[in-house]
């Protein structure tokens, strides 16, 4: 009996003994053959993160922790490389690299991003994570910083809270319910942003894509700037107030859907055969006389041209019951026009932009739009 | 215009002899074609080069007339020679055996040599002369100026006529409908000559684009083979879209050469496609590294 109890107490102290030993390191694995590969290791609360593979669909949780744990089906091996420029190696990671081997790398450590496995894993909730894919899509949840880039891969990031930035080739990306500074591009994919606010004055917002669609859904940021070359943007929600809007694209169209009582400021650079059509009241600010005709002359690189507007044929359109408004001749400044409607060349002829400045109500964001060759829409909701 | 252009192409939208519809084709081409565009600056160099070359002939008063003269009296004294060559073949070979005539069979030997390659030479010249319309005969084309008039005009040496049609006003080669003529480069009087057509204009701050694209592109070029399919089917499509962009805002800024604005567009335009090749350099070198 004693010899019974004697051996069972040994293996519960060799047990705990490994266990201590374990935590000593701030490490925990649970490697086995042919199972899930998993690892943690305690880090600063507001670590930051870099995870890297070649493919493989990428999921990363923030957790209240301060810890982060990494597992993966597919890996062999799971290394965590700390990488501070502090070498006190008794205070927490604040910054770790995860390597994920597998068959693909073989044991070699530098083949860094190159392993083919799809990885999940949990990091502080004040942590930064930095994690890049070749094909497979990305998921970021819960975290303050999040970089992302994925080639073709779709990118999908949650509740962040200080800063994202994420790039796709051919992918798109998904933005909710996040708060800070914000870059996201896309070439061929379409971006999408739902109620993202900023964290601080400091904190813009930018997307941008070459052939993918623009849409934004409730950003407030102070300045928020969306450009694309070949896609349509739609921004819906309220502006925020003395926020900076700003527009760009050759061609598609761009479609603002705001508040009924949203005020604002346009300046407005469209294609003299586009439309703009409004459905809030537009009041003309003074405008100057549109830029002379072209000349055979040596261009001025950045000549000032302030303020100065082609004179907009501007056919006043009768909104659904409302009485019909005085035609105006010229966008000057005065009267309410409500919507408005740029007319439209028949003849095809040499390209002429126009320029709008107006505002509605007080004007307290400022809206800027550039489209080349686009029809733009201010839209109540 | 997705293809690139060739020498004669290039050379004929130098020269000014493309439709205004190609002219504004090969324009917007380069405009987009970092290949391209660097052919075009290349056979500006070697044009320039040519005409600085050349610069002393062009800028005496009547630099075309003396040039007239030389071939006038060249054709002439061809056409006699061919003329007389039968009658005096034995009063030549008297003059050459009397010129060479050392007392020795050698030299004369070398004087029967030089006959026969002399004839050569002029048969060699009549017949190209006489040979029907063909690309080649475009090299005959020269810069003249009547002299009458001194508004130079462009006479073309006809293959029926070995003599210039002197003071007939000749326009320069059509170009064929397709805009294509052969390669060949005519050197042009540009001291009195109508206006040249305006080479490739740079809207100031472009080249700097265009310097960048051109190393982002041999980036990416440099090892394209190594790049997935996937990412380069992703990258041609939004390429072209960037491409069209450009060259259509490109359009608008030179037919709207006071607005900046327009001009504004096209940067615009270019930084996007700065932006796409970035993208593109830095997943095609990381392959999925860390890039942050």
């Amino acid at each position: 009996m004693t010899k019974k109890l004697f051996a069972v107490c040994a293996v519960a102290g060799l047990i705990l003994s490994l266990a201590g030993s374990t935590l000593a390191h701030d490490e925990k694995s649970d490697t086995k053959p042919g199972e899930k590969v998993e690892r943690s290791l305690s880090v600063d609360p507001q670590a930051v993160v870099t995870l890297c593979v070649a493919s493989g669909t990428l999921n990363v949780r923030g957790w209240d922790k301060s810890e982060i744990r990494v597992r993966s089906l597919d890996a062999t091996q799971i290394d965590f490389r700390r990488i501070d420029k502090s070498k006190d190696t008794s205070k927490p990671a604040a910054r770790i690299d995860v390597t994920v081997l597998n068959k693909s790398t073989g044991a070699n450590p530098k083949m860094d991003c190159q392993a083919i496995a799809d990885v999940d894993m949990e990091v502080p909730t004040g942590a930064t994570v930095q994690v890049q894919t070749r094909d497979g899509d990305i998921a970021i949840t819960g975290v303050a910083g999040a970089y992302a880039g994925s080639q073709n891969g779709d990118i999908t990031i949650e509740r962040a809270t200080k800063l994202v930035e994420a790039g796709s080739v051919g992918g798109s990306i998904l933005l909710k319910d996040s708060t800070g500074r914000v870059n996201l591009s896309s070439a061929g994919g379409g971006v999408e942003v739902i109620n993202v606010r900023a964290a601080n004055e400091e904190d813009t917002f930018e997307v941008g894509t070459v052939s993918g669609d623009i849409q934004l859904d409730r950003v407030s940021n102070p300045k928020v700037t969306a450009k694309t070359v070949n896609g349509t943007v739609t921004m819906s929600g309220p502006l925020a107030k003395s926020g900076w809007y700003g527009f760009t694209n050759v061609t598609g169209d761009i479609v603002l859907e705001m508040p009924h009582d949203a005020s604002f400021q346009l300046n407005a650079k469209v294609s003299d055969k586009q439309d703009i059509v409004s459905e809030f009241p537009l009041k003309y600010l003074a405008t100057a006389a549109p830029p002379p005709p072209p000349a055979p002359v040596v261009i001025k690189p950045k000549a000032e041209t302030k303020g100065k507007t082609p004179e907009a044929k501007v056919k006043p359109k009768t909104a659904p019951g409302t009485p019909a408004p005085t035609p105006q001749p010229a966008p000057k400044a005065g009267p309410i026009i409500e919507p408005i409607r740029v007319e439209k060349h028949g003849m095809p002829g040499p390209y002429m932009l126009r320029r709008v400045t107006a505002v509605c109500g007080s004007g307290d964001a400022t809206i800027s739009i550039a489209s080349f060759g686009g029809t733009v829409h201010l839209k109540k909701i | 215009m997705t293809r690139c252009l060739d020498e004669a192409k290039l050379q004929s939208y130098f020269d000014g002899e493309l439709s205004l519809k190609m002219m504004e084709s090969v324009t917007l081409h380069l405009a987009s074609c970092v290949t391209c565009a660097a052919a075009a600056r290349e056979l500006e160099e070697e044009s320039a080069l040519v005409m600085s070359a050349l610069a002393a002939e062009f800028e005496t008063s009547v630099p075309t007339e003396r040039l007239r003269e030389r071939i006038d009296a060249a054709v002439f004294g061809e056409r006699l020679t061919v003329a007389q060559s039968a009658q005096k073949a034995t009063g030549l070979a008297a003059f050459f055996s009397g010129l060479l005539n050392f007392g020795s069979q050698r030299s004369l030997g070398f004087a029967s040599l030089a006959v026969v390659m002399a004839f050569a030479a002029i048969f060699a010249v009549v017949k190209l002369r006489s040979t029907p319309n063909t690309p080649q005969k475009d090299e005959t084309v020269a810069v003249v100026n009547s002299p009458s008039d001194k508004n130079p005009t462009v006479a073309k040496v006809d293959r029926n006529d070995s003599l210039p049609s002197t003071g007939e006003t000749v326009a320069p080669p059509k170009s064929t409908g397709s805009g294509e003529r052969p390669a060949y480069r005519p050197i042009k009087n540009t001291a009195n000559a109508a206006p040249k057509p305006a080479p490739v204009k740079l809207f100031p701050g472009e080249r700097s684009y265009l310097q960048t694209i051109a190393r982002l592109d041999s980036t990416i070029n440099s090892s394209k083979k190594g790049m997935r399919p996937a990412l380069q089917v992703e990258y041609e499509r939004n390429l072209a879209v960037v491409d069209r962009a450009i060259a259509a805002t490109r359009s608008a800024a030179k037919s709207n050469p006071n607005d900046p604005d327009a001009a504004d567009f096209m940067f615009a335009a270019y930084q996007s496609k700065v932006d796409l090749l970035n993208t593109i350099a830095d997943a095609r070198v990381g392959g999925g590294g860390r890039g942050h």
